[in-house]
């Protein structure tokens, strides 16, 4: 209680979440978004393909069908690199940030001590790439819980230690 | 009068007779097939047999029964602070509830119970969305004593300091004058002027079940389809829509005032050492518990006739684990006129929520709303039209009224869009008709989202969310600038105190 004060603050001089630099994903993990992209389409492109061989009626629409596939595949490909583009995470020494969204810009910030529980997820591709998931989850549902994707195993199993050491320490 | 919760006790013993209509109730609902073959197979051959069953089966539900209310016991384990519940005739279950993940003990009483005089407890906790636990018939004084018991154990472990010195015992806080109690002629005021919509829907809901209905029984060959459209689209269809309409809002005043009595009759709210203990509802009393340290949202909606008659709505929202159930979990005040609306905030705040920095919306949340509920609907309805349903384009009119009204509701819900911020409140302004100021304390924000739409960089304006345990606040397409500084600010507060958001 000594040590008590209670000055204005400056609500300038604050530290701005804005400001801060984010961290981009790991380079694997858009080597993992091009996995996944490739097993959809070709999951997409087989049953193009049965399509044309079983159906006579869409034979005759087969080039524009063709061009259509792929279109599609070239949009989502590009928008898939813009969201690995604009996905990046930040800690800070109170709070984590992270930012994601293609055409809108989301940032959402959870500080340490409104954190309820952190956990590590390794998918079964991710495991030979060397990458983990980071979930952090509040008591604010599911909208304000955090997933960082893409983080290198040893760095994630340390940000993991981190934050736990952090939740630890409001306790 | 002080009951040894210690050692495990039984229900009420009439309460075998609840067990017995649940157990009649749960059978019923598994066996209904069963039920209905039977009656419809009921001839000479099978009758004795039926006639044999009936009081087998009665017999054997009341044997279950009366085994369900032996092998249903509760105790509170005072060595390791949990509730226990003990339950099953052959699977036996045994239910611990550590005594302060306890959220809301709710006593209530179903017609049936109200008949037998016994009352039923639940117990829930912040983890699931079911009741955890749920004692179906004791006796209102142990109700009230077991209650009292668990939340008062509650306090004892979560805040040791200051809140368990005030103690209170029971029976004071029963024979305590209700604080607020909302009279019959406030319900009659909220029926007359509320949930306009929600009535219109059950209502057309209703309409389209019955012409459903009848054009099915037509296909039947008992009414001629056609002939009973005629009947409806020559000659007096003006008169009869005229006379539709007016008989259309005396039903949703009906059913409103019906509704809103029936849910609420009887609205008593009582003070229990700082907590507020509300008691409500006409067939089957409900009664729940609202702790000022777990409220997280609290909305307060008015529309212009309740402005007149001096009445508001109070929603309470308290932390819970899920989204869907926040919802559901919101604790409805109906018509509290202005004093008591202050003094329920005043207890549940500590002060009454002053407004202060008013954020608006830019213009083209407008034109976003207009876009999404006017242009699009309507560029939708002519690509329909003109391409394969041309009789479609008669309904002109129907356009022209839906397309003033949803403007007027675009207009105002623009204008009524506000987001007020003073240092320990932020106010949410939302709403056309019914106008509703969602309040939150920054302490009790989880998280802060901020979204920005790449083309409204250089316009500074953009988008905020507050995740509360209680769902979310947003406000859209305002000065970025000043929501940047004041997540700021909320972030600030946030982490530098240690307040408790629950």
């Amino acid at each position: 209680m000594e040590n008590f004060t209670n000055e204005t603050i400056d609500t300038t001089q604050l530290p701005r979440f804005e400001e801060v630099p984010f961290t981009p994903l790991h380079p694997n993990y858009w080597k993992l978004t091009l996995i996944h992209l490739f097993v959809l389409f070709l999951i997409l492109a087989t049953a193009l393909g049965f399509g044309l061989v079983f159906n006579d009626e869409l034979i005759l629409y087969q080039w524009n069908l063709i061009v259509a596939a792929a279109v599609l595949m070239l949009l989502v490909l590009i928008f898939s690199r813009i969201a690995f583009r604009k996905k990046g995470f930040a800690f800070r020494n109170h709070d984590v940030l992270f930012r994601s969204g293609i055409i809108a810009t989301n940032t959402i910030v959870i500080p340490y001590n409104r954190v309820q529980h952190v956990a590590l997820h390794e998918g079964f591709i991710s495991r030979y790439l060397g990458l983990a998931k980071i979930e952090i989850f509040t008591a604010g549902g599911s909208s304000s819980d955090i997933e960082i994707p893409g983080i290198e195993k040893i760095q994630a199993k340390n940000i993991k230690q981190l934050l736990m050491g952090k939740i630890q320490k409001q306790l | 009068m002080k009951v040894d919760f210690s050692q495990p006790q039984r229900q009420s013993s009439i309460g075998v007779l609840i067990m017995f209509f649940d157990t009649i109730q749960e059978y019923g609902r598994a066996l209904w097939p069963l039920i209905v073959i039977g009656i419809f197979k009921f001839d000479d051959a099978n009758r004795l047999y039926i006639f044999l069953s009936i009081p087998i089966i009665f017999i054997t539900i009341g044997i279950i029964a009366y085994l369900k209310y032996r092998n249903f016991t509760f105790f509170i384990d005072n060595e390791n602070s949990e509730f226990v519940v003990t339950e099953g005739v052959f699977n036996k279950t045994r239910t611990t509830i550590q005594l302060h993940k306890i959220q809301q003990v709710n006593i209530k009483q179903s017609l049936l119970q109200r008949i037998i005089g016994v009352h039923a407890l639940d117990v829930d906790t912040a983890g699931t969305n079911d009741k955890e636990v749920s004692i179906k018939a004791v006796s209102h004084e142990l109700a009230l004593n077991l209650k009292s018991v668990l939340l008062d154990n509650i306090r004892k472990v979560s805040e040791n300091e200051t809140v368990a010195s005030e103690s209170f015992d029971v029976q004071n806080a029963i024979s305590e004058q209700p604080f607020i109690s909302i009279s019959f002629l406030s319900l009659l005021k909220v029926g007359i002027t509320s949930n306009y919509i929600r009535s219109l829907g059950l209502l057309l809901a209703f309409f389209v079940t019955t012409y459903d209905y009848i054009i099915r029984f037509s296909n039947h060959g008992i009414i001629n389809e056609d002939q009973f459209i005629n009947y409806f689209d020559k000659g007096f269809v003006m008169r009869f829509v005229g006379i539709l309409i007016v008989l259309l809002l005396a039903a949703i005043l009906i059913i409103n005032i019906f509704r809103t009595i029936v849910k609420f009759f009887n609205y008593q709210i009582t003070k229990q050492s700082g907590s507020l203990l509300l008691s409500f509802g006409l067939f089957a009393t409900k009664s729940t518990i609202i702790k000022p340290e777990k409220v997280q949202i609290i909305s307060v909606t008015q529309n212009y006739f309740q402005k007149k008659f001096d009445i508001l709505e109070l929603k309470i929202k308290q932390a819970t684990s899920g989204e869907k159930e926040a919802r559901k979990q919101a604790i409805e005040i109906p018509g509290c006129n202005k004093n008591e609306h202050i003094a329920i905030l005043k207890l549940l705040f500590g002060e009454m929520p002053g407004k202060g920095f008013m954020l608006k919306p830019n213009f083209r949340k407008l034109g976003f709303a207009v876009f999404l509920t006017i242009v699009l609907p309507l560029v939708l309805f002519y690509l329909v039209a003109l391409n394969g349903a041309p009789n479609l384009l008669e309904y002109h009119y129907g356009v022209a009224v839906y397309v003033v009204f949803m403007g007027i509701i675009q207009y105002f819900s623009f204008r009524n869009n506000r987001l007020f911020i003073n240092d320990r409140f932020i106010i949410k302004q939302s709403g056309a008709w019914d106008i509703s100021n969602e309040i939150i304390e920054p302490h009790r924000i989880q998280a802060i989202t901020t979204s920005q739409l790449f083309w409204h960089k250089s316009l500074n304006i953009g988008s905020i969310t507050l995740h509360t345990a209680g769902g979310n606040v947003g406000f859209q397409l305002g000065n970025f600038e000043k929501i940047r500084n004041y997540a700021n600010l909320w972030l600030y507060e946030m982490e530098t105190s240690d307040s408790n958001w629950m």
